[in-house]
């Protein structure tokens, strides 16, 4: 039987203009690592094609122990209120090896 | 009749075929990416061209151009926001954003007008492509600046202070500058103006024999993104359609007077600054804006910038700023 333990993934839907900022804020928050992934699909900000510079969004993936999480929901929290568009969920997962999202990225 | 034959020309007809394949309906699509492919093909392919004419051009003019290009570059986004608040349909962070667009410029545009008269058989200078290099930053500045501006008197009249990205400033200049689309028109022109001519003509089969094939694939996609964007024409509404057609034509008249009478060129080369004054940019600005003044809405100035003003130009702004260039030339 393998020993799981309990960890938060907090994803990110929201415009490819904003990977950069994304980026930083996870790592100063210390995670382990993260996952970006282009996305396309409609919303609140109308249909996102992908085909064109201003036309994408991308989908970040992030595992972190728990007690790194309020920081960067804090993060999120003031891009929207500074006006973008971003949404955010968080789910409870199990991973193995949770060393591995201990250790924060090297800057 | 010979207006409209000047407009049965590859490019502008594979446009309308990508807006005849979006109201159809059909399910023509590009593969993801090919449409940034194309346009940095273009970008590069412009460039090295337009590099290795200037590479012959006189220093003065070439300074004149650039001087006139930012002066233009300031000035069209102020006349714009003053135009579009005067409307007063728009909030003044959404006129900011959407002036930032109509001081930019659009490649596409430019490039369309450059098969226009190559189609027609009119010389034209370079200068004008150096203008579009330069053309493509100061907007976005200036659109941060009326941003900051206006959440700055937002809050002084009461209202709740705006969180907008006004600490940004200085990182958003510097994108401004170093955008992606403006390296490579700038780096590649560089590049063309200092390679040996030898080394240039082997690249002509890249730079000069496919070009217009390759452009005529970039304008049957931004065809379909244009005619995607008829759709939402609703929610821009008539006074700001208007706006869009409006703008290009004050833009283009003020081109054609620095074209001409301020710079001194032919036809040829007054035509491309007055298109240049009258593009909206859909490239560099949207991702900027974006970015600087996120509580402004993208439908608007995406709606505007593709869906009205980038048809307007390609079918009847291009043979009317050529029109009015023939007009100023023959005056003197």
């Amino acid at each position: 039987m393998h020993q799981l333990h309990p960890e938060k993934l907090i994803t990110v839907v929201t415009s490819e203009v904003l990977e950069d900022r994304l980026v930083a804020l996870v790592r100063n928050r210390g995670a382990s690592g993260y996952t970006l992934l282009r996305a396309r699909g409609a919303g609140s900000e109308g249909r996102q094609s992908g085909m064109l510079w201003f036309d994408s969004n991308l989908l970040l993936k992030v595992i972190l122990p728990p007690e790194r999480l309020p920081g960067l929901l804090d993060d999120f929290s003031a891009l929207i209120a500074k006006g973008h568009h971003l949404t955010v969920f968080v789910s409870d997962v199990a991973v193995l090896s949770h060393e591995k999202f201990e250790r924060p990225l090297a800057p | 009749m010979s207006q409209i034959s000047n407009l049965l020309i590859p490019a502008v007809l594979f446009f309308a075929l990508g807006i005849l394949a979006r109201l159809i309906k059909s399910d023509l699509r590009f593969p993801p990416d090919l449409a940034k492919i194309l346009s940095i093909y273009l970008l590069v392919s412009i460039g090295l061209h337009g590099g290795f004419e200037l590479g012959k051009a006189e220093l003065g003019t070439a300074l004149a151009s650039v001087l006139w290009a930012l002066a233009l570059g300031f000035l069209l986004p102020l006349a714009g926001f003053a135009l579009l608040i005067a409307t007063r349909r728009v909030d003044p962070l959404n006129a900011a954003a959407i002036a930032a667009h109509y001081g930019s410029v659009s490649a596409g545009t430019f490039l369309t007008a450059i098969a226009y008269l190559g189609n027609q058989g009119i010389e034209y200078e370079r200068y004008p492509l150096i203008m579009l290099a330069v053309m493509e930053s100061p907007a976005i500045v200036v659109g941060l600046l009326l941003a900051t501006w206006s959440r700055g008197r937002a809050a002084t009249a009461g209202g709740a202070p705006s969180a907008g990205g006004n600490a940004h400033l200085g990182e958003i200049v510097r994108e401004a500058f170093t955008n992606g689309s403006v390296v490579l028109l700038i780096g590649s022109l560089l590049i063309g103006a200092l390679a040996s001519e030898k080394s240039v003509e082997a690249l002509h089969p890249f730079t000069t024999d496919i070009f217009m094939g390759m452009l005529c694939l970039f304008l049957l996609e931004m065809g379909m993104e244009a005619g995607h964007r008829f759709g939402d024409f609703r929610r821009v509404g008539l006074v700001l359609g208007a706006f869009g057609l409006l703008m290009p034509l004050l833009g283009g008249l003020v081109g054609v007077v620095v074209g001409h009478f301020a710079l001194g060129f032919g036809v040829g080369g007054t035509t491309l600054v007055a298109v240049l004054g009258a593009s909206a940019s859909y490239i560099a600005v949207p991702p900027a804006m974006r970015l600087a003044i996120p509580e402004a809405n993208p439908s608007f100035y995406l709606t505007l910038a593709l869906g009205v003003t980038f048809p307007f130009n390609v079918v009847v702004g291009i043979p009317l700023y050529h029109r009015l260039a023939e007009a100023a030339v023959g005056a003197g």
